[in-house]
């Protein structure tokens, strides 16, 4: 039987509705997206929710209670999510050579970072495998893999060295940023779009703050005061990305990446407002999700099955942004590739808790 | 240009048959040539939809052709080349990381794929125009060249006002800013039409992969060009 609607289902499944709507450029709903009023935006959200529920994951679980198994059932979850990322890797790659086939148009080729990969199969092949080529917009996962792949190692840490952990992971996103250092992309030279160095600190504060003890305890008990400060926060950056306030980068101190607004290295500034925004919305599921009851049940079932819907909506956005290209993108246009798609992610959860389903019938 | 004309004129880098006549403007490059001058090296953000086109692949994994192609004809030239593409992005996103990535890394010249997202996505033409010209000004006050390689050519958007429009609003800030632009859509139309009228090509799927070195080879000769403030020597394409 899938599990009653809660905060972290819900607010993963709003992750993945904005991943959906984001990854598809210039669509008209993309406006609505919290991203427009917020220096952070799902992707913050959904890899803090990912380090959330591995927390819950780990102390939750009476039966993973040696290391060995611990190791096994992330090792497991990492293959998982690495075996997900090949398969919509290859099914994009397929769309794009189909969709070129059946326009006549080379140019789709080159549409999310593929055209390295119909020039340069040989090696863009070995590189898609090794997650050093990613395709534009298919390159969260990546970064999962790889904080799935650390997942073990953080877990033995949170149970045998509990006080190095947080400290190690910061002490890792501040040298990143003042090196700078991330990783490289081949065999197109480049680096991840998501600097798996800096962002593995939202995954392991996501971790941390799910404990009720350590810094979990300490933000619960100061709740209220952390509101407090966030409140004004969450305003100005709200009022610095509207009209676009921010200092002009050349002439900020070094090291730079301290003080910039840049995705890629997640800098402090979105980390930042990011934990305020948390902090602020973090009771506002119970006072919310009784007014909104349909959209909770929908979000929450999407979140429930995040994989798959992610592995889905990542495909539909590229779809999506294909018949945007066809149809020279309208409103009219817009609403159908949103609510078909909506309906398609809801679809996926629907068919993915089906077998459980049977169970509880049976 | 004071630099530019202190340093010898090499030879400039060839363009291979296949890839037909294509020109740029011949607008200098001066942060380059000093770079050049002082240093023998230039460094180069690639940034844009997808650089990798315009930057054009080494073979064996060596570095990209367009470095090569430099390298090879200026002699003692040091080409750096740091490749930020990011596919999809319009002209608004990549302009933010823009000017991050020029903090960073303290480029000389920055080339700059820009316009074919934006004409996908139908992102308002005066937004879009808004956007690549305070980046520009804002590299030129850096001091800091910039080339802006123009939209894809796509036999369908061909005559869609709004490419038009697009490619029409990039073309006015090249020459109101005075910045080099690079006739991508005309490069890849000559192209097509070679195919059409029956050269020899790779494969029928190879256009834009001949596309891409011969872009390669369009950019570093208006590089070249860039640098010592040469016109160029071969027939510019008629204006559209």
């Amino acid at each position: 039987m899938p599990r009653q609607p809660n905060a972290v289902d819900f607010w993963r499944g709003f992750a993945l509705v904005s991943i959906f709507v984001n990854h598809i450029p210039g669509i008209w709903y993309e406006r609505l997206t919290h991203r427009n009023v917020s220096i952070s935006d799902s992707a913050e959200l959904f890899v803090f929710l990912a380090g959330w529920s591995l927390g819950l994951l780990v102390r939750g679980r009476p039966e993973l209670v040696s290391a060995g198994r611990l190791v096994a059932r992330l090792g497991a979850r990492a293959l998982k999510i690495y075996a997900a990322q090949i398969l919509i890797c290859s099914l994009a790659l397929a769309i794009l050579a189909a969709t070129a086939y059946l326009l006549d148009n080379p140019l789709i080729l080159e549409l999310n970072n593929a055209a390295a990969f119909f020039q340069d199969p040989a090696r863009t092949q070995i590189g898609l495998v090794l997650l050093t080529h990613q395709l534009g917009y298919f390159d969260i996962l990546p970064l999962y893999v790889v904080l799935m792949l650390a997942a073990p190692a953080i877990a033995l840490l949170d149970r045998f060295a509990k006080r190095m952990l947080l400290p190690g992971s910061l002490a890792l996103y501040f040298a990143a940023l003042a090196v700078p250092f991330t990783a490289p992309t081949w065999p197109v030279s480049g680096q991840w779009f998501f600097n798996p160095f800096t962002w593995q600190a939202i995954f392991i504060l996501g971790f941390a703050l799910s404990r009720e003890e350590g810094i979990g305890r300490f933000a619960r008990r100061h709740l209220r005061a952390i509101r407090l400060v966030s409140l004004p926060l969450v305003l100005v950056t709200a009022v610095m990305v509207w009209f676009n306030l921010f200092p002009d980068p050349i002439h900020l101190p070094e090291p730079k990446l301290f003080f910039l607004n840049g995705k890629s290295f997640l800098t402090p500034i979105r980390l930042v407002q990011f934990l305020a925004l948390a902090a602020l919305f973090s009771t506002a599921f119970p006072i919310i999700a009784p007014w909104i009851r349909p959209v909770t049940e929908y979000l929450s079932t999407l979140g429930r099955n995040s994989l798959n819907v992610f592995c889905v909506g990542s495909l539909l956005s590229l779809i999506g942004q294909i018949l945007r290209l066809l149809y020279t993108g309208s409103f009219l246009i817009d609403t159908i590739v949103v609510g078909v798609g909506m309906a398609l992610l809801w679809f996926t959860a629907w068919v993915s808790e089906w077998q459980d389903r049977q169970l509880v019938v049976a | 240009m004071g630099a530019g004309n202190a340093q010898p004129t090499p030879e400039l880098p060839p363009v291979a048959k296949e890839c037909g006549e294509v020109g740029s403007s011949d607008t200098p490059l001066p942060n380059g040539a000093v770079a050049l001058q002082e240093r023998k090296k230039i460094k180069i953000l690639a940034i844009g939809s997808s650089a990798t086109d315009v930057l054009g692949s080494g073979r064996e994994g060596g570095p990209p052709l367009l470095e090569q192609i430099l390298e090879q004809t200026i002699r003692g030239l040091d080409v750096e080349i740091i490749n930020r593409g990011f596919s999809g992005e319009l002209a608004d996103a990549t302009a933010t990381r823009l000017k991050i990535e020029v903090a960073l890394n303290h480029p000389d010249i920055v080339l700059w794929q820009v316009g074919t997202n934006d004409a996908f996505a139908q992102v308002p033409v005066e937004e879009f125009a808004e956007s690549v010209r305070s980046t520009v000004r804002w590299l030129k006050e850096n001091k800091i060249d910039v080339i802006l390689v123009g939209l894809h050519y796509m036999k369908q958007l061909a005559k869609d006002p709004h490419y038009q429009a697009i490619r029409d609003s990039l073309q006015q800030i090249a020459v109101e800013e005075n910045v080099l632009r690079i006739r991508r859509s005309e490069a890849i139309e000559i192209l097509a039409r070679l195919r059409e009228s029956g050269r020899p090509e790779p494969s029928d799927f190879g256009l834009n992969e001949a596309g891409y070195n011969c872009m390669a080879q369009y950019v570093a000769r208006a590089i070249a060009v860039g640098l010592y403030a040469k016109p160029p020597k071969w027939p510019l394409p008629q204006k559209r």
